[in-house]
């Protein structure tokens, strides 16, 4: 076989997972116009597009993605550091352990939405509300994962350090912590999934901004459009959060086998 | 057959080492006189138990400055525990570790310890595991050790792409850049293929030459011992059953026949000594 016709195939190989998505939007396109779909139950692709570059154009788009993004943003990093610390806390000294475990895994068993209503008495409508319920959504995702990845430090390596005289910081930077990276990093992934679902839901239920109130404000005046509009944006945004955190892991863990590329 | 250039001492180690008259032998040549860098062992009525097996019995036991033990024995017979417990990474139930006439309780910068495995960090490159536990300014030393074990064009690359024996040879390497005074080998060679294998031992025989430490040998494999070893100790269920210099001159060939004969005696003791636990 040539060279150029094994180069084509590999090529309609890769194209080959795009041939239905782009089948069905160009279906979804021809239904719309032909009215065998109304553009109140789901928009013609263009009009999405058309919505896009309105909303962009006027800067709402813009905007209320920022005050998403900072939503999401501020609550990772409040809850991701207090998952951090703790389950290094946890997963290094046993007393913290005994003490705080039990009452975390308990508190885990709530399902942080359920707290919405409280949360809305607690903070109102605010930005804290929403921040607080994305911290709690975090949190646990990378406390589990930092937990266990701190107990699955080897302990061959750990005696070695002892024999090398390092000292507990050393022990800590050069062992304990490296070892339980890759899981850190796996609950990171997690905990961006939460994030996103935790704010989607939050901004749904009691906003004044953002792209779920984007979107509960475009149902009000029946603009499927815009209300497409935020799911995809709500997709993209996930999408970019998770390929950041597959960057991170690739930068992060050069050494582990599984993630060496080339 | 006669034995004649071996002193074999069967003995039911119940005497202090203090009266341990071990026969002088002079047959070692090294290649530079540094043997006074080697740690003198001295151990005392050692005991050690894991529940209600006793894996060391009142153990005694001397080991001269500079020179290369090895210890040999069935799996289980308690080598192991012996090497850790004069590491100091376990502590014995009864008995005295003497380094250079002092009481020895902790693992310190004096032994370096290498394991079965050769435990490198996977997250540092081939250098920076050599330099574990190194301050900034000795860092030159560590490329110095990857030297003397052949590896300075690895420095860069990851554990995980090199071969078993490489790894070794690392880990050797990061134990040597602390000039040691005394080396504890655990089966560091046990999970190497057979080439290679000659090649790691007669890498260990010559820095133990040149740098004059301490060596003490774990090993299943007599042979090794045989080649390696001015001395080799046979443990049976926690005592020493047998306890033979090895007076070959070095460099020593892997085809002598005293080396070979010396061999086969050994395993011939351990597999007719009976087993009872």
């Amino acid at each position: 076989m040539s060279k150029r016709s094994q180069n084509y195939l590999s090529w309609v190989k890769n194209a080959s997972g795009w041939l239905l998505p782009i089948l069905l939007v160009a279906f979804w396109d021809v239904a719309a116009r032909n009215g065998w779909i109304t553009s109140k139950i789901l928009p013609a692709p263009l009009d999405i597009v058309h919505a896009a570059i309105n909303l962009s154009l006027s800067g709402d788009m813009l905007q209320n993605i920022l005050i998403s993004t900072k939503r999401a943003g501020g609550g990772l990093l409040i809850g991701g550091s207090i998952g951090l610390t703790l389950g290094l806390l946890n997963g290094i000294f046993r007393p913290a352990d005994r003490y705080l475990d039990t009452t975390i895994q308990m508190i885990r068993n709530v399902p942080h939405l359920a707290l919405i209503p409280l949360v809305i008495i607690w903070f109102g409508i605010g930005e804290e509300g929403k921040v607080f319920l994305v911290a709690l959504g975090v949190f646990f995702p990378i406390y589990a994962n930092t937990y266990h990845g701190i107990k699955m430090a080897d302990p061959q390596l750990l005696e070695m350090g002892r024999v090398y005289d390092l000292n507990p910081w050393q022990l800590f930077t050069q062992i304990i912590f490296p070892s339980a990276l890759p899981s850190i990093l796996v609950g990171l992934r997690y905990a961006l999934g939460f994030m996103w679902l935790t704010l989607i839901v939050a901004e749904t239920i009691a906003t004044t901004s953002g792209i779920g109130y984007m979107a509960m404000n475009a149902r009000e005046f029946m603009q499927t459009d815009v209300v497409v509009l935020a799911i995809l944006i709500y997709a993209l945004l996930g999408k970019l959060a998770d390929t950041a955190a597959n960057l991170l892991e690739l930068r992060l863990l050069q050494w582990h086998p599984n993630f060496r590329h080339g | 057959m006669p034995i004649q250039n071996l002193n074999i001492r069967r003995e039911c180690n119940v005497y202090p080492a203090s009266n341990y008259a071990k026969p002088k032998m002079k047959v070692v040549e090294k290649v530079n006189q540094k043997s006074t860098s080697g740690i003198e062992i001295k151990i005392e009525n050692l005991s050690k138990s894991f529940g209600d097996i006793n894996v060391l019995e009142n153990l005694n036991l001397a080991i001269k400055p500079g020179s290369f033990v090895a210890i040999v024995g069935r799996s289980g017979c308690g080598k192991s525990t012996l090497l850790r417990l004069i590491s100091g990474l376990d502590q014995a139930d009864v008995g005295t570790i003497y380094y250079d006439g002092s009481q020895h309780n902790a693992i310190n910068g004096d032994a370096r310890f290498m394991f079965q495995e050769a435990r490198l960090l996977p997250w540092q490159s081939v250098i920076n595991n050599v330099r574990l536990g190194l301050n900034k300014a000795e860092f030159p030393k560590a490329l110095n050790a990857l030297k003397q074990v052949g590896l300075e064009s690895r420095a860069d690359v990851w554990p995980s792409v090199l071969s078993g024996g490489q790894r070794q040879r690392v880990a050797l390497a990061r134990s040597l850049v602390h000039e040691p005074r005394l080396l504890l080998l655990d089966e560091p060679l046990g999970a190497l293929d057979a080439l290679t294998r000659i090649e790691m031992q007669n890498l260990i025989e010559r820095l133990w030459r040149e740098l004059g430490f301490t060596a003490i040998l774990v090993t299943h494999d007599i042979f090794e011992a045989v080649a390696l070893a001015d001395r080799v100790i046979l443990l049976n269920e926690g005592k020493i059953d047998l306890d033979l210099d090895i007076n070959i001159a070095r460099p020593r060939q892997r085809s002598d026949m005293e080396l070979n004969r010396l061999g086969e005696e050994i395993l011939q003791r351990i597999l007719t000594t009976p087993v009872t636990s």
